[in-house]
């Protein structure tokens, strides 16, 4: 068997791995998990699953912005925040449905996103970390005093669930489904972006961003879309949670969630999607399951960050295997296609 | 123009920005000068507070024994922040890795989970209400200056500061330790080379600005009455604001910039409503950072 053969037959081995884990987890989301939530029927279960798929998908799209093109953002949750206070007052002040305010949610949180960006968007390393948490926090402040608009500390009540084209999905179980299709393809669509030429155009600023401007890639301009495109999933991810929870308050976008977003793509793995998704759903499902400890759930927070740091620098799986993993498992686009079967490996992702 | 409100108001904004400044001269000592990104200074303030706050309702000691007291705890503080959260990082002693932002950016973040883990700690040993400070240790006698009210604590936070600050500038330029902290923050691995022990001049420089947090926390909670555990958030970020004003190393121009945000913030209350005036300092913030990259009084910097 000669070396292009082997190629051949780790190839089509691949390829026959590849379906499985996409499908794996399409039918532990979309079938056993609904199964069992089903199975035990509590709500107390249907809102951890929500909180979690919520949470993934706000770990996914900072992962864009910090683990992918290096931009450390302490001010994220603002921008989720900014998603469901436009849900919520579209909804409360216009009637409008979940299937209108999803989009325009996203859209909005890009849009306050994009026109933050333009100035702060040149700043590099440390500066730039403390321009999106004042940015973060001054997003906060006017939620919390612009009583008018936001009705400030006291919140907002949504008063309509989810629904699709006038069908109501407000049950359980169809809650569910809807958040975990909004998050699924969400995901998808981040991992689609992370795990191509533009990706790799992302993370080549990350490790020298001077490097890559002499080398023709347009390093502002590209910062500037990630930065978007993070906000546009924070915000659908708001309107997620607005929609899903009924009532919304600033206290749910402080900078503690920043925080709680950035140790989840910490703790799973700077620049490594399914990482971001296991710390995300480490640390909403850790704290509920220790929820016996009580006061220390907050704390553990804290810990789980600071230990993976200081053990696992590389987070619980590190780029380089995320993207092997990645590379075998989900995407056929960076397979070697037929052309250049001989020599081995294909030029890269596409 | 002069009318006596907004010289009191004048006056508040002074007193305020003291004690921004009183903050933000430990914060640039290890953050501007020393260079290294520490995100939990605001829980060593909040620490040296609650430890002057247990020494009074336990002891019930003369002030000054307070104040020796929580010296005391954020040097302990300051210490094993250094030794917990910095120190595992600098494994490396070549210069590509010294200098590296993935270094930077793991202490930032390491920092930051000691700084969580310290307030849930405080949150859960003291929880997370105010405490109030006895009234007999409060310095806020009222004092009248001319057509202006000041309290004593103004005073004693002036004095505070200005000795703070004269006595970093002495030891930062003429002695031998001031010289040794410099050459590190300048450049680690010559100050190696030339037979300086950077580790020891490290926690020497966090143990003297983990102190003056803590003097700065225990002070704060005599002046405004009230100790509780997220106390440290905002000051820290004052202080932050006024160091990159000042242009990060320098300590008087951090000083400087602690006073103007004290002012305009005060002067802002009076235009509009209390809750937006922390507005103020992120602006100031966002503006420096946008069109002052190297700060107010600053050195330059080759990139921002």
């Amino acid at each position: 068997m000669n070396a292009s053969e082997t190629v051949a037959t780790a190839d089509r081995l691949d390829r026959r791995r590849g379906r499985l884990v996409p499908l794996l987890i399409a039918l532990l989301v979309f079938a056993a998990l609904p199964a069992l939530l089903a199975g035990f029927d509590r709500g107390y279960f249907y809102q951890i699953a929500n909180l979690a798929l919520i949470f993934v998908l706000l770990s996914a799209s900072m992962h864009l912005v910090t683990g992918v093109a290096g931009l450390l953002h302490l001010g994220h949750a603002a921008f989720y925040g900014v998603g469901a206070y436009t849900a919520a007052l579209l909804t409360s002040k216009l009637g409008l449905g979940f299937t209108v305010t999803l989009p325009l949610s996203g859209l909005v949180a890009a849009l306050v996103a994009f026109l933050v960006a333009l100035p702060t968007m040149r700043l590099v390393s440390i500066y730039f970390a403390v321009a999106t948490l004042a940015i973060g926090q001054m997003l906060y402040l006017v939620m919390l005093n612009w009583v008018d608009f936001t009705k400030g500390p006291n919140g907002i009540i949504v008063t309509r669930g989810f629904e699709l084209f006038g069908v109501s999905l407000s049950g359980r179980l169809a809650t569910y489904y809807t958040v975990a299709a909004v998050v699924t393809l969400s995901v998808v669509a981040i991992s689609r972006l992370s795990h191509s030429y533009y990706g790799n155009a992302l993370r080549s600023i990350r490790e020298d961003d001077q490097c890559a401007d002499a080398m023709g890639v347009r390093t502002v301009r590209l910062k500037m879309e990630a930065f978007t495109l993070s906000a546009f999933f924070a915000g659908v991810a708001g309107s997620l949670w607005a929609h899903m929870t009924g009532y919304i308050s600033p206290g749910d976008f402080k900078f503690s969630e920043s925080i709680l977003i950035l140790a989840m793509v910490v703790v799973g793995g700077l620049g490594s999607l399914p990482g971001a998704i296991i710390g995300a759903l480490l640390l909403i499902l850790l704290p509920e399951g220790l929820r016996g400890l009580g006061d220390f759930r907050n704390i553990m927070v804290g810990l789980v960050m600071f230990l993976s740091i200081l053990l696992l620098p590389k987070g619980l799986l590190g780029e380089v295997s995320a993207l092997r993993l990645m590379r075998r498992q989900l995407g056929a686009a960076w397979r070697s296609t037929g052309k250049d079967q001989g020599t081995g490996e294909g030029i890269g992702w596409r | 123009m002069f009318d006596p409100y907004y010289l009191q108001q004048l006056a508040i904004g002074l007193s305020l920005g003291m004690t921004y400044a009183l903050m933000a001269i430990g914060f640039t000592l290890i953050f501007g000068v020393l260079n290294v990104v520490n995100f939990a200074h605001g829980e060593i303030y909040t620490l040296g507070a609650f430890a002057g706050l247990v020494l009074i309702s336990a002891t019930a000691p003369p002030i000054v024994a307070v104040i020796l007291g929580a010296l005391a705890v954020g040097a302990l503080a300051g210490f094993s922040l250094e030794r917990l959260a910095f120190k595992p990082f600098r494994r490396f002693t070549d210069e590509a890795s010294l200098k590296s932002r993935a270094m930077r950016e793991s202490t930032l973040l390491s920092s930051l989970a000691v700084s969580i883990v310290v307030r849930e700690a405080l949150e859960i040993v003291f929880g997370s209400q105010m405490r109030s400070v006895p009234f007999d240790y409060l310095i806020n006698t009222p004092v009248r200056v001319g057509p202006v009210i000041l309290v004593t604590g103004d005073f004693i936070i002036f004095g505070v500061a200005a000795a703070m600050l004269i006595g970093l500038q002495y030891l930062l330029t003429r002695t031998r330790v001031g010289l040794a902290i410099r050459a590190v923050s300048n450049n680690p691995l010559g100050a190696k080379y030339v037979g300086i022990d950077t580790d020891r001049t490290i926690i020497t420089t966090f143990v003297v600005g983990s102190m003056m947090g803590a003097a700065a926390g225990i002070l704060m909670g005599l002046y405004y009455g009230a100790v509780f555990p997220a106390m440290g958030f905002t000051p820290g970020i004052k202080a932050f604001v006024a160091m990159v004003m000042g242009g990060l190393s320098s300590i008087p121009g951090a000083v400087i910039c602690a006073l103007i945000l004290g002012i305009s913030e005060s002067m802002a209350t009076t235009f509009v409503s209390s809750g937006w005036s922390d507005m103020v300092a992120y602006g100031f913030l966002i503006l420096t950072l946008i069109f002052f990259p190297n700060g107010l009084f600053g050195a330059r910097r080759e990139r921002v």
